[in-house]
């Protein structure tokens, strides 16, 4: 049986994506060591050089997760279901250092651990979704109805992620979690790193993902083959 | 739509004729309120006013969780599933027909509920009624549609019963940020605020399509 097409894509792209997420790392690390220290926060506020990375990767995860469910219930193809699982296993990692980034910065800025403010709110909940959507996946043991229930349920949060967002940013209060979306709103010094830290993270994100694919093609080959259907030739050595 | 009244008079007749669905949320609900009341210093009621808002609302939510499970709980029974996906008609009227079925039978222990909490809580409902109707309708709709397309999914896993609170309530948090608001201004100085409206007239209008659309794969073939 030949490979499905994003097999294929994810073992091209296994190597070099590690080799970039591997190279922006170090010239990442340079460039935050040599960043200038924030003048209110001091050099607490370089973990944004970590936290918003993830951030994006986290919610590209579950986009992503969303495409994989939304192709799966329209073309029945098993690989787009792979890739909504992989992307739902890697979002909810970088998920998790979200959070976890999140209130080491908060603590010392802050000075409180946590706070209902719409952004932090809404990654948990992303958090929670994403957790539901593995649970799905657990609680029916990998079948044909788990993949597209959880296609279902993908679709279903990402619909709700941007609701989630504007209902809690009309109505939350105590709004402080900073807003630095637009240009200029880091200092100087501050772009590079930052930049290098966004592409770092997307490219671990994507290694990560060709990596848990391998792994999904292998596992259902080999949960096919147990099942007693024709040898299959899956993850052969490039 | 045929299939829509169809299903919607089935479910409302069959829960008519066994009242246990309805009886069951409205005892449970009741229950919470009261365990709410123990949860909070005595007069909170008259000292907060506006703020219990959200404790009616988390009555709601459990009891909408209960009833949107039994819901499905009786389809799975002889089979009864597999006939609703077999018929030759569009499934996404099927799951209008279970969803405002699920609703109205929601609204009803509302009210029930509602009346429940003003009396334990002290507060004062009877001025502001039509306007809590609206803003419970609302309430209402939001959590049966995508509750109704969750239950059908939660139902056939292997943890039934406690996978439909895992996977609604991240996604009711819209719902219950409007529902709350509105409420909470309606108790506070009876007023209806509109954007709290607007919210969840959107996240309805949002849900009910998706699930519509999704619900046709939620059904095996």
């Amino acid at each position: 049986m030949p490979r499905a097409a994003l097999d294929r894509l994810a073992a091209r792209l296994r190597t070099p994506t590690l080799a970039l997420a591997l190279a922006l790392a170090a010239a990442w690390l340079y460039a935050v060591a040599s960043a200038p220290n924030d003048a209110v926060q001091g050099p607490i506020q370089k973990i944004l050089y970590v936290h918003v990375p993830v951030a994006f990767a986290a919610y590209l995860g579950f986009l992503v997760t969303a495409i994989g469910g939304a192709l799966y219930l329209w073309r029945g193809d098993e690989q787009y279901d792979r890739l909504g699982i992989s992307a739902a296993e890697v979002g909810v990692l970088f998920c998790t250092l979200v959070i976890v980034t999140g209130p080491i910065w908060a603590r010392g800025t802050w000075g409180k651990w946590w706070s209902w403010d719409p952004r932090l709110t809404v990654t948990l909940l992303l958090w929670f979704i994403y957790l539901a959507y593995l649970l799905i996946r657990s609680f029916t043991e990998g079948s044909e109805r788990g993949a597209r229930f959880a296609a279902v349920y993908g679709i279903a949060g990402l619909a709700a992620i941007p609701l989630n967002y504007f209902a809690i940013d009309l109505f939350g209060s105590r709004a402080i979690h900073p807003e630095n979306l637009q240009r200029g709103s880091l200092g100087e010094g501050m772009g590079l790193p930052f930049g290098l830290g966004v592409i770092a993270a997307i490219a671990a994100f994507f290694h990560l993902l060709a990596r848990r694919l391998e792994v999904e093609a292998l596992r259902q080959a080999d949960a096919a083959f147990a099942a007693g259907a024709a040898p299959i030739r899956a993850g052969s050595a490039r | 739509m045929n299939v829509f009244w169809a299903v919607l008079w089935k479910d409302l007749v069959s829960e008519w004729r066994s009242r246990d669905r309805v009886v069951s949320m409205l005892v449970f609900s009741a229950l919470v309120v009261l365990v709410l009341q123990f949860a909070l210093p005595a007069d909170a009621g008259r000292r907060l006013q506006g703020g219990v808002a959200g404790l009616l609302w988390v009555a709601y939510v459990f009891a909408g969780v209960l009833g949107l499970n039994r819901a499905f709980a009786l389809e799975l029974e002889n089979e009864a599933l597999s006939g609703l996906a077999l018929a030759p008609a569009d499934r996404g009227f099927l799951f209008l027909g279970k969803a405002i079925a699920n609703a109205l039978l929601l609204g009803v222990v509302q009210a029930a509920t509602a009346l429940v909490f003003a009396l334990f809580f002290d507060v004062s409902l009877a001025p502001v009624a039509p306007g809590f109707a609206l803003v419970a309708a609302l309430g209402a709709l939001g959590i049966s549609s995508m509750g109704t397309l969750f239950a059908a999914l939660a139902v056939r896993t292997r943890q039934r019963e406690v996978m439909l609170p895992l996977l609604l309530l991240p996604v009711l948090v819209p719902v219950l940020f409007g529902a709350v608001r509105a409420t909470s201004g309606l108790l506070s100085d009876g007023t209806l605020q509109a954007a709290p409206l607007q919210l969840l007239a959107v996240t309805d209008a949002v849900y009910l399509i998706v699930s519509f659309v999704l619900f046709e794969f939620v059904l095996d073939e």
